[in-house]
């Protein structure tokens, strides 16, 4: 094995600086009304999310795509220090919350098995907040091309080169 | 890798190459491209051809955003979530100031008539 094979632990972590104070974003991650608005990326919506917000809770939220694809993500919390941190699960999910791997859904996507997304508040005392949030899934297909950055860029190129296939047809 | 398949069909080992991975690794991370029916896996000779579904594209393009990208954007979205919230509470605490303040005013009247 060299050193540049996948590190297995290599983590996803996204973290942004909020210019509100910390219950406020606690509040924006851990209601459903608010989480419904903000769900997903650029153009995407959330019409459904149920949250149990518990030790043990589940939660269960429906993402919409652009053209209307609705696919569901299902989850437990498994710790909460409120205000601090929160740590839970997530999973591709059927709309009852069923887990469903994504293969069957025609995704791929290789979360670490057993390993849970850990999001963190952090007061930065100016009425700003330091939101983390490290994710399941492993850095996979970006250490594989060996740029830890390089998934986007990637994507944005098959999303090129998609288009070219297309207008081609 | 679905990269390197947008640019024409490719055998397992033409894959392996530009990764610091092993053929057993890049097999395996095919086989779910196969059971993702996002690739379509051909024998030719000894060698195993990879070729990119057609209709697999769209999927992949709707799929097109990395699981990062999703968290930042949803995080510009939370952003402006967060930001009407604080506007709401301002409001809110304007309002009740408001309310207090004309209470207090109607008791100071109150007081004055007595």
């Amino acid at each position: 094995m060299t050193k540049n094979t996948v590190n297995e632990i290599e983590r996803m972590v996204v973290t942004r600086i909020f210019d509100a104070p910390r219950e406020l974003v606690w509040k924006a991650w851990t209601d459903p009304k608010y989480v419904m608005q903000w769900w997903g990326p650029k153009g995407f919506t959330s019409p459904v999310c149920k949250m149990d917000f518990r030790v043990g809770g589940k939660y269960l939220i429906c993402t919409r795509t652009p053209d209307g694809q609705e696919f569901w993500h299902g989850g437990e919390y498994h710790e909460i220090v409120p205000h601090e941190k929160i740590i839970s699960s997530m999973y591709f999910s059927d709309s009852e919350g069923n887990k469903v791997e994504p293969a069957q859904l025609g995704i791929e996507h290789e979360a670490i098995e057993g390993a849970n997304d850990v999001i963190l508040f952090e007061d930065l005392g100016n009425g700003q907040t330091k939101l983390t949030f490290i994710g399941n899934e492993p850095m996979e297909s970006a250490t594989n091309s060996g740029q830890l950055e390089g998934m986007n860029q990637v994507l944005d190129k098959v999303a090129e080169v998609v288009t070219k296939l297309a207008q081609a047809k | 890798m679905i990269e390197r398949l947008s640019h024409g069909p490719a055998s397992v080992h033409g894959l392996t190459e530009p990764f610091a991975l092993s053929q057993q690794m890049i097999s395996k991370h095919i086989a779910y491209l196969v059971r993702a029916r996002i690739v379509i896996k051909t024998k030719r000779g000894r060698e195993s051809v990879c070729t990119l579904r057609p209709e697999a594209i769209k999927k992949v393009r709707d799929w097109a955003f990395s699981y990062r990208r999703f968290w930042e954007e949803s995080f510009d979205k939370l952003d402006a979530v967060v930001n009407q919230m604080k506007k709401d509470q301002i409001k809110k605490e304007e309002a009740r100031d408001d309310k207090k303040h004309s209470e207090r005013n109607r008791a100071d009247g109150r007081y004055k008539n007595f």
